[in-house]
């Protein structure tokens, strides 16, 4: 049998065995000689773990190094939610036991609306140490779960100024494709608002690394490496904690006492639902306080929050404490206008120093088929009175002939429209944003004939005529209508008053400094634009506007104010808007030898500038200069 | 028979003159080759529990030396009489294949293959594969005709079937491959006309086909399978373990990374690596070099079992040697096949170089069944 013919099939055998060792070999070949790198960087990825150490942020102070905000270790419970998948559940339920929360506590804090799926969501802060341990040991019943040691944010005065200080947040995927965030990765903590925002470049430290050896089972064998975290630059602030627990302290007193005064109009108390108070430094620009009410505590954001948890904490049944008023809020400023519409018209001489205008109770517009009557904020005839006095008193019928007379001047338009009284208020930093440096300042509205054909165009059925209107330039004038301002752009534009014309950048930055106290970033000073009016303008209406808390609208609530120690000026505002309560605006102008402030409070809701807003300030004031404060007390409503 | 018997007895005076010594000489490099790599593989894990790093080395050092016994005992006698027994040794392999599925067997990641037997584990379908060869070769070399008819061609596989099915219900797809690799390799050699082969391949494939839509064939089985050809679908990490072997041997590139310093192996990245995955050790830290060196030391092997067969004084002979290289030969194909990605996952050892009593004791049977015809050639 062992004949040629077993021999060939052997060989058949043979060669198959051939061909089978020739197709190791070529294998083997690609693999080890011509595919070689490919294998061997992924061999290194393989076992080489980067882990982030995260830095601690640089911390926020005042202007006298008072530690606003500041951090701590805190051990961090996350569930990744993609992560855990269709195993979600199930560890939430061991979670639930481990952490000692409850399910539906943790399920809706997982379903927090900040944090995108393949985000790990903060589910548990401050966790105790065993908790880590645990979750270590049982990774395989805990899939998505992770914990770490992470800085987290602390707030040593509370919730004061929060809105100023604002709140960190994982960045978001919109700022992840933003080249500014470029050396961020999902999951960092940014500044979502506030100076935390602002200034993030200042802040944010530099993260730190570790290489680790590790095997298949993740487990870590050794360290290679380490670049320690560089904690971020701190940020010193114009902004005085002592001030600022002033002016908050002030404006909640301020709504409380204005809760207890009964408003005849809608036979109901004020409402008083919310309110801005600014102390601004006129020669700089400087804030030394940014208060706004109601507030919110920035330390609820180190936790993750369910949405419901969200929209009950900073919803309208909170009247939003989130918005930041003092620069978000856009209210009509009523009188607290008139001083910068009276230097316009003064600036164009359509008024005179030396003249003296009527203020009857009420007013016409001449050859008005409708009739129109535009009433002033008092049934008395004051006769004829000066444009101080104007002020002073607040003479609404003096005001609106001068918006009057814009009309008839300089309309009906030309094309393009001259609008001088709207580039004036502009040129005083109305209707566009002071630029301060906080996020999301809102501008404000002067309105012109454009923006109303404008809407009338975008909307014809709410606003149904885009005609730009005597009446337009008559409610102007007093600074309602379509005005809006924000209590900054107020604040600001009477720091340029006070100091004679220079209208400030508003800041709450004063500089940036390394973790051991060197500078390296103070604020310049912007003070480069002028009001439009001269000098000697502008000193009549500043003089002028001494009277208001002498003799004027706002006499009851300084009444005993030691006016030889403190030069103090100002002026009230009492601003309609449809369907609510008026708000309630005052503005001063203080000084005393080396120091000066501007301290206005808006209050909305508040009934009249006079009654709610001029206390606030009053009692503001007196805490800066270390005056005996004064007690609330109600009455002298008038305008 | 007893006239053969009578005339080889006078004439196995001193057969050990008629040693192939580079048979010997490639089963005895791989051997050491193991026993490098599998220190390599275990050593890192080991010391990770606090255990002696040399346990498994000793271990199989011990099997080494047992294999030198076995190699002997198995070349001493005249081959010719396994002929005789070929039929109770097959008989014999059965029973254990069905004893090891009865509580007597150790059930090991859900697979029933083990005797537990004084602290070593013993498989029988190691032992099986031997007998089937035995057997094969001793029902083929009886047949009358020089051509095998179809009838002869399903008998024959009727009897390969057998310990095939029982160790593919254990299951063991691995060595049930390995069995029908030495029936191919048996049929061939014995003459089979290739429309045969065909109509016996044919018959396969729907057997399979059957054994899928009964479900006989285990889900893990078919993932294993599948990930071969589909990467990315791996519902129990089975392409997970082709892709680090994979990054392993490529990793190695030319010359290796050093002996212990393979990260993937002593990282743990690679599974089963002293024992299916070993290739992976030789080719991570040996570099294209020591793989192909190993691949050099199989095909001595190999070559030398087919030359034995060629050499064979009578058909028995014959079969036997060209069913050894067949097992051989399939083992080292699809064992590294797989560590290169080219074959799919099956738990085959590598000969004489994966960790393992029974394998490697098997392997020294053969290797001493191999020796045992070359030197009775001539007589």
């Amino acid at each position: 049998m062992t004949g040629d013919r077993a021999g060939l099939r052997l060989r058949v055998l043979a060669g198959l065995v051939a061909f089978m060792f020739a197709a190791l070999t070529t294998r083997l070949w690609f693999l080890q000689v011509l595919a070689s790198e490919t294998y061997q960087t992924e061999a290194t990825q393989n076992y080489v773990r980067l882990v982030g150490l995260p830095a601690p942020r640089g911390r926020i102070l005042d202007d006298t190094g008072t530690v606003l905000v500041d951090n701590r270790r805190s051990l961090v419970v996350t569930v990744n939610r993609q992560a855990a998948g269709e195993n979600l559940e199930e560890v939430l339920y061991r979670l639930s036991k481990l952490l000692g929360v409850r399910v539906e506590e943790l399920a809706s804090r997982v379903e927090d609306p900040r944090y995108y799926v393949f985000q790990p969501v903060p589910v548990e802060v401050d966790a105790p140490k065993r908790v880590a341990f645990y979750i270590g040991e049982h990774s395989d019943e805990l899939p998505g779960v992770a914990w770490m040691e992470v800085p987290v944010r602390i707030y040593p005065e509370g919730t004061l100024a929060a809105h100023v200080l604002g709140y960190l947040g994982q960045i978001s995927p919109p700022q992840l494709e933003d080249p500014t965030f470029a050396d961020y990765q999902p999951g960092d903590e940014v500044g979502k608002t506030g100076v935390e925002a602002q200034y993030e470049p200042f802040l944010r430290g530099t993260e730190g690394l570790i290489k680790l050896r590790v095997n298949s089972a993740g487990e870590i064998l050794s360290q290679i490496g380490e670049r320690p975290p560089q904690p971020g630059n701190d940020v010193v602030l114009t902004i005085d904690a002592d001030a600022q627990r002033l002016a908050e302290e002030s404006l909640s007193l301020g709504l409380q006492s204005a809760h207890g005064i009964f408003e005849g109009g809608t036979g109901r108390s004020l409402q008083a639902t919310g309110g801005a108070v600014v102390v601004i430094d006129p020669t700089t620009g400087a804030i030394k306080a940014l208060a706004s009410s109601p507030t919110y505590d920035p330390a609820l954001f180190v936790q993750s929050m369910s949405s419901n948890e969200y929209k009950r904490r900073f919803g309208a049944a909170r009247d939003y404490p989130l918005l930041n008023r003092a620069i978000q809020g856009e209210y009509p400023p009523g009188s607290a206008y008139k001083p910068f519409v009276l230097l316009s018209a003064m600036r164009l001489g359509m008024v005179s120093v030396s003249e003296y205008y009527p203020c009857p109770p009420f007013w016409e517009v001449p050859e008005d088929p409708l009739e129109e009557v535009f009433h002033n904020w008092t049934s008395a005839n004051l006769g004829s009175i000066s444009l101080a006095q104007a002020l002073w008193d607040s003479c609404d019928t003096v005001f609106y002939p001068i918006g009057y007379d814009y009309w008839r001047r300089f309309y009906p338009p030309t094309e393009p429209p001259v609008e001088p009284l709207q580039r004036d208020l502009e040129a005083m930093g109305f209707g566009r944003p002071t630029n301060l440096d906080l996020p999301f300042e809102q501008d404000g509205r002067v309105p012109d004939a454009q923006w109303k054909a404008g809407i009338h165009k975008d909307n014809p059925e709410a606003f149904p005529d885009g005609r730009w209107f005597p009446g337009d330039f008559i409610n102007m004038s007093i600074g309602q209508g379509d005005t809006l301002a924000t209590p900054l752009q107020i604040a600001a534009a009477y720091a340029a008053i006070q100091n004679g014309g220079r209208l400030c950048v508003p800041h709450v930055f004063q500089q940036a400094q390394r973790p051991g106290g060197k500078a390296i970033r103070a604020w310049r000073p912007r003070c480069g634009r002028r009001l439009p009016a001269t000098q000697a303008q502008i000193e009549y209406v500043r003089q002028a506007l001494t009277q208001v808390p002498v003799q004027g609208t706002a006499a009851f609530a300084f009444r005993g104010f030691p006016f030889s120690q403190v030069w103090l000026a100002g002026k009230t505002g009492t601003a309609e808007v449809f369907g609510r309560q008026d708000y309630a605006w005052f503005a001063a102008m203080t000084k005393v030898p080396g120091r000066q402030y501007v301290v206005m409070a808006l209050v909305e809701q508040g009934g009249h500038g006079s009654e709610t807003a001029a206390p606030i300030v009053r009692r503001v004031v007196e805490g800066l200069y270390g005056l005996p404060i004064t007690q609330f007390a109600s009455g002298g409503a008038t305008d | 028979m007893d006239v053969v018997a009578t005339r080889v007895f006078v004439a196995d005076k001193r057969p050990f003159r008629h040693l192939d010594p580079l048979l010997l000489l490639a089963a005895l490099a791989l051997a050491v080759v193991g026993l490098v790599v599998i220190y390599s593989a275990t050593r890192a894990s080991l010391v990770a529990q606090q255990l002696d790093p040399g346990v498994f080395l000793k271990r199989q050092a011990t099997f080494v030396t047992l294999g030198a016994a076995v190699v002997l005992l198995a070349s001493s006698f005249d081959f010719r009489f396994a002929k005789v027994y070929a039929g109770f040794v097959y008989l014999a392999s059965l029973v254990l294949l069905m004893l090891v599925r009865t509580p007597l067997g150790t059930t090991v990641r859900g697979s029933q293959r083990w005797f537990q037997l004084f602290g070593f584990q013993l498989a029988p379908s190691e032992f099986a594969k031997l007998a089937l060869i035995a057997i094969l070769a001793a029902v083929l070399s009886e047949l009358r005709s020089a051509d095998l008819s179809l009838q002869d061609v399903f008998r024959t596989t009727a009897i390969a079937a057998a310990p095939g099915l029982l160790v593919f219900l254990q299951p063991d797809l691995g060595t049930s491959i390995v069995m029908v690799a030495i029936l191919v390799g048996v049929l061939v050699v014995a003459g089979t006309r290739a429309r045969y082969l065909g109509i016996l391949a044919l018959t396969a494939i729907v057997l399979i086909f059957g054994a899928f839509q009964v479900g006989l064939v285990k889900d893990y089985q078919i993932a294993r399978l599948t990930a071969f050809a589909d990467p990315e679908n791996d519902p129990l990490r089975a392409g997970w373990n082709r892709d680090q072997a994979e990054i392993a041997i490529g990793a190695g590139g030319l010359f290796g990374r050093g002996y212990l310093k393979g990260t993937q192996t002593n990282l743990d990245f690679v599974p089963e690596q002293h024992t299916d995955f070993i290739f992976t050790v030789v080719g991570e830290e040996f570099g294209f070099a020591g793989a192909f060196f190993v691949l050099m030391l199989f095909a001595l092997l190999i070559w030398r079992a087919i030359r034995i067969a060629l050499l064979a004084k009578g058909p028995f002979g014959t079969y036997l040697a060209a069913g050894i290289a067949s097992m051989f030969a399939i083992q080292v194909f699809v064992n590294i096949g797989m560590t290169l990605g080219i074959m799919p996952i099956t738990g085959i050892p590598l000969p004489f170089v994966s960790y393992g009593g029974s394998s490697f004791l098997t392997n020294c049977a053969a290797v001493g069944l191999l020796l045992n015809i070359h030197m009775r050639r001539l007589v």
